[in-house]
């Protein structure tokens, strides 16, 4: 994929969320996907609450496509392996001495569902929120705003250095170099591709350094924010409730586990 | 604690960030390739080797944050505590001079696979269900095959393919920093003095036309 963002602009309400919010609503996916017992439960949830977040905020066919990209491999490797390796009495069919169950498809497709929930949230998320609202909002919130440069620069500067692989591609490639060659010898051009990218890069360290010190990066004053954050009341309530009722579920989860 | 302060300077940071690109980077070139590794942490094992366990956690823990950011791989977050001690290690073993001879990086990487494979394999089985959702999942079917549970057959999927990795990601590591000027090295500050110690002729040094000043320029130093 090129490029270091899902993000699709879009007018919406789901767009104008303040970030946290939509944060605190992954968080009950999360807690939903570990806490709900069946796939009806699961299936129900995705089809209830995230899909109709997702036509809110228009992005129903982007999102569903990054759902089945995502979740995709895992249905596939999770009905294999639980179909066949994690018993039951209802036999589907056999392969050799191997029996694929009835019981064992139903906990791989579960298994899958609490992914499809968790990714689902995550892939809404990223999706409906650019990448430098989201960590202003946890910026405002305490995340070391450091970390914060270090985040995003990385996903900035991520395409650059994709182009730049690029170009070490094709100018080895001129000299002769064989993408379609063997495996061993794959792995001896692996050097030689990887090597000048990130040499390159680090000598560019110190320049980006001296560029941001220049800014003040490091001076400890108070900084202002070219962007603000809208938020409200209304939404600081919200939040509080999703919070609430991802514990709550997570501890009813606890509660019968240990019944 | 005094490292912690001296590990996040300017400098690191954007180094951090750096290290972050690479492993994305390089990440999606191996894909291109396709080879059957990773080598998603080349960029946290060289932030780790030169700059210190701290900032090598860091540059994992938030290059699993921005695979799952940018949604080229939303389940890497999971992992994010293994890349941590993955970067962490690295800096420990810089630090103690196993990136001074290539045997001993191979060897770093080695121990840094079979852990990284035992504190992952929890994960694919508890979280995922015992799968990864990749090429390698045929690996975990097999080993279930031959009569292991879940747990141990994420295991050995890890410790067939893990160690394998990070021993090729710790060796071009080692030859980055053979080739990386000496001055680059100590503005960092965690690899003892001898290490990269260039061994001529040896390695392959990516050709430009300033490489002969920077083979001057590393030679004064290291006799300085």
């Amino acid at each position: 994929m090129r490029g270091g963002s899902i993000y699709i602009e879009r007018t919406s309400g789901l767009h104008r969320l303040h970030p946290l919010t939509k944060v605190a609503l992954t968080a009950l996916c999360f807690a939903s996907a570990a806490a709900l017992p069946s796939l009806a439960w699961l299936l129900a949830l995705f089809v209830g609450l995230l899909l109709p977040l997702a036509i809110w905020g228009r992005l129903t066919a982007a999102f569903l496509k990054s759902c089945l990209l995502v979740v995709g491999p895992f249905v596939i490797s999770l009905t294999i392996i639980q179909g066949f390796f994690s018993g039951g009495e209802t036999v589907l069919f056999r392969l050799g001495r191997f029996a694929f169950t009835q019981e064992g498809l139903l906990a791989g497709l579960t298994f899958a569902a609490r992914l499809l929930v968790a990714l689902g949230g995550t892939l809404l998320l990223m999706q409906s929120t650019p990448q430098a609202q989201l960590m202003q909002a946890l910026t405002e919130r305490g995340f070391p705003p450091r970390l914060a440069y270090v985040v995003l620069t990385a996903i900035q500067i991520f395409p650059s250095f994709q182009d730049r692989a690029q170009v070490i591609i094709d100018a080895q490639q001129a000299r002769g170099l064989e993408l379609q060659s063997g495996l061993l010898s794959r792995v001896r051009l692996l050097l030689p591709m990887v090597g000048p990218l990130i040499l390159g890069s680090v000598m560019d360290v110190s320049e980006r350094a001296m560029a941001l010190e220049a800014r003040a990066f490091s001076s400890p004053a108070p900084k202002t924010s070219l962007h603000s954050l809208a938020d409200s009341p209304s939404q600081r309530i919200l939040r509080w409730l999703l919070v609430l009722a991802a514990a709550a579920l997570l501890a009813w989860r606890l509660w019968s586990a240990l019944q | 604690m005094m490292n912690l302060r001296k590990e996040f300077t300017t400098l690191s940071i954007t180094l951090m960030a750096i290290g972050i690109g690479i492993n994305l980077a390089v990440g999606t070139i191996v894909l291109r390739l396709g080879l059957p590794l990773y080598l998603d942490s080349i960029g946290t094992v060289l932030v780790g080797a030169l700059v210190g366990p701290w900032a090598g956690a860091a540059t994992g823990f938030l290059s699993n944050l921005v695979w799952t950011l940018t949604g080229l791989f939303p389940q890497a977050f999971a992992w994010a505590g293994v890349a941590a001690i993955i970067g962490a290690l690295a800096g420990v073993f810089a630090r103690s001079g196993w990136f001074n001879t290539v045997g001993k990086a191979a060897l770093a990487g080695i121990i840094t696979g079979i852990l990284s494979a035992v504190l992952s394999a929890p994960i694919a089985t508890y979280v995922f269900g015992g799968v990864v959702g990749a090429g390698t999942d045929a690996l975990v079917a097999a080993f279930r095959a031959a009569g292991l549970d879940a747990l141990l057959s994420n295991v050995a999927q890890g410790t067939f393919s893990d160690p394998l990795d990070k021993l090729v990601t710790f060796l071009i590591v080692w030859s980055l920093l053979l080739a990386l000027p000496a001055r680059e090295k100590a503005r960092f500050g965690n690899l003892p003095v001898a290490a990269g110690r260039p061994l001529q002729g040896k390695t392959r040094r990516p050709a430009g036309k300033k490489t002969a000043a920077k083979k001057a320029a590393k030679k004064s130093t290291r006799r300085r």
